[in-house]
């Protein structure tokens, strides 16, 4: 077979690639783009298809007329690049087409199963991309031009769990009490040495168990990545733990709102709980809307403690690490430990997320790249239609109901067209800061009165209060992008690493990890559902 | 077993380990995985960076 035959199946993506991106420019695919709510990625979509499509004909070319060689430029672009194009055509399909799809079925169905699939399933890209993977390789079998592609993808998702560190920042920690942060530490760690104690007793490979704890202590995927080197995990037993973390999700997902109301929880509580006890980061905030939706505190103290446990993620790996060397026969010395079984992207984990804390992305105290901006500025105000609405409802005294504090910070909205603290005090701006967010907070009260119908007001009256919410919430760019470069990262690595899943592999794991999983999580949310209930009261947010 | 096979099969099950491992990657060693993924992940911050923050 001639080199170019042997480059078709290249040319053949790249000139997809190249015949998408032509028409995504021309905007012919804007109401199927508008039908998917992925209109706002078009420029994305463009650019990613035709640079794509640009590299992966110069590789087919330069592959078509060259000898094959054993030079880094072969060895990390002229092989792999066939299975890398193969794996960012499917991570295209899933994030543009089968996510939004997904999603769009499941709304159309909710109202005959009373809840949406997607949510309750988390058919989100990690869980589409592992079985996409899976489904390729046990069906058709990884294709010839892309095998060696394929053996990026453990390398692409170490790149994702680097860029995780930067959506997180240290302001966060510092919102919880140093006792909260004992409480999520205790917890992570006490869960990791019951994952391996019950590995060892049901006698399952150490690879597997030591996985499994990192996933069922810290979260999801992330930990599973980042744990797997360390204790040389093979790519089932990982896709088994992500499995494992959101099957027993699910079920938490459930039965934690239930629980909690059955037990009288708070809604503090109840978010440490949920934060604590449920794995996954998006069936963490699910239950804890499900819980109560009206009450924002519920989501973010479950937010808060679910992202704490992240931060531990260093400290695992350095306790997996110490407990694998161990258990395998190994002299382990503090050197030996930290410095040569460290792993380094781990460190660019934390170099990422000191950036993060120093304010190099966003203001220090952000969230997820989310941050509050009460300064005083015009572009924060509310539009002059808005300010009618408003002037009209406090001269013709129709707003009732409301508190004292609701009611001054509606008077300040109204007078200042904006959610800030006072103009005088502008100078100390830590008391300008937390006035503004005591107004901000009010307001916050007041819609969620109104959701709750504790409160009646006119419907445009509150979609004033929720625009002048809405205009202090800011989002930091630079932290949406490295968020999109890492979900890119993970939905590449995770479709890889489905690949390299056999059906032979998954009966040969049996349902093990399953069964450790299910006790270790069920143990877990039983004792942290004691603790909560008799150590946290109402605040644990500084 | 004497003490030195038991040490040679240690031995020889870790570079069959190491040898499956790296036939699942590109790289001939974790560290050079590592490093790689760590200077491509800095890269494109810095990017992300410039054309977000300081260039806007």
């Amino acid at each position: 077979m001639s080199r170019v035959q042997q480059n078709m199946p290249v040319f053949i993506m790249s000139g997809l690639l190249l015949v998408y991106g032509l028409i995504a420019s021309s905007g012919a695919l804007l109401p199927t783009m508008k039908y998917l709510h992925t209109h706002k990625t078009m420029d994305l979509q463009v650019t990613m298809c035709l640079i794509l499509a640009g590299i992966g004909i110069l590789g087919a070319v330069i592959n078509s007329f060259k000898e094959p060689g054993d030079s880094l430029f072969d060895r990390f672009f002229l092989q792999p690049l066939g299975g890398i194009i193969f794996l960012l055509l499917l991570a295209m399909f899933i994030r543009w087409y089968a996510e939004p799809m997904v999603k769009i079925w499941s709304t159309a169905l909710a109202p005959i199963l009373g809840f949406k699939i997607y949510k309750v399933l988390n058919l989100n890209y990690v869980v589409l991309g592992l079985l996409v993977g899976v489904v390729v390789t046990n069906s058709v079998g990884i294709p010839k031009f892309a095998a060696s592609g394929v053996k990026c993808a453990r390398f692409v998702l170490k790149m994702g769990v680097i860029m995780l560190g930067a959506r997180y920042s240290f302001a966060e920690l510092a919102k919880l009490g140093v006792y909260s942060v004992w409480l999520i530490g205790i917890f992570v760690l006490g869960t990791v040495f019951i994952v391996l104690w019950l590995g060892k007793i049901f006698n399952q490979p150490k690879t597997m168990t030591g996985v499994l704890s990192a996933g069922m202590g810290v979260c999801g995927v992330s930990a599973t990545v980042a744990v797997a080197p360390v204790v040389k995990a093979k790519s089932e037993e990982m896709a088994y733990t992500i499995g494992t973390i959101l099957s027993f999700g699910i079920i938490c997902m459930f039965i934690f709102p239930t629980v909690g109301h059955l037990a009288g929880m708070n809604p503090v509580q109840f978010g440490a709980w949920a934060g604590t006890g449920i794995l996954n980061s998006a069936q963490v905030a699910a239950a804890a809307l499900a819980f109560n939706s009206v009450d924002i505190k519920t989501l973010k103290v479950a937010e808060i403690f679910n992202i704490t446990r992240v931060l531990f993620l260093p400290i695992i790996v350095l306790v997996l690490a110490t407990w694998f060397g161990k258990d395998s026969g190994q002299k382990l010395s503090f050197k030996s430990v930290v410095i040569d079984k460290f792993p380094i992207f781990i460190l660019g984990f934390l170099i990422l997320f000191g950036l993060s804390s120093a304010g190099l992305f966003s203001p220090p105290q952000h969230y997820k790249g989310k941050f509050i901006d009460v300064s005083y500025n015009e572009r924060t105000q509310i539009t002059d239609d808005e300010w009618h609405v408003l002037d009209a409802a406090i001269t013709a005294g129709t707003i009732t109901g409301l508190s004292e504090s609701q009611m001054a910070a509606v008077t300040d909205l109204h007078h200042q067209r904006q959610i800030a603290g006072n103009f005088d005090e502008r100078e100390d701006s830590k008391l300008f800061d937390k006035v503004g967010r005591a107004r901000m907070t009010e307001l916050e009260g007041i819609i969620a009165a109104v959701k709750a119908k504790q409160v009646t007001l006119p419907a445009e009256l509150t979609s004033v209060f929720k625009h002048a919410v809405k205009q202090v919430h800011k989002k930091s760019k630079t932290v949406s992008t490295l968020t999109d470069v890492m979900i890119w990262f993970f939905a590449f690595g995770l479709i890889g690493l489905g690949m390299q899943i056999t059906k032979k592999a998954i009966f040969q794991a049996g349902g093990w990890p399953l069964v450790i999983g299910g006790i270790s999580g069920i143990l877990k949310a039983t004792l942290s559902f004691f603790v909560v209930l008799w150590l946290v009261k109402d605040v644990v947010l500084n | 077993m004497s003490d030195k096979n038991k040490n040679e099969k240690v031995n020889n099950d870790n570079n069959t380990d190491e040898l499956e491992e790296r036939a699942l990657s590109v790289f001939s060693s974790e560290r050079n995985e590592d490093i790689t993924a760590l200077v491509l992940c800095l890269v494109t911050t810095f990017i992300v960076l410039l054309f977000t923050k300081w260039l806007v």
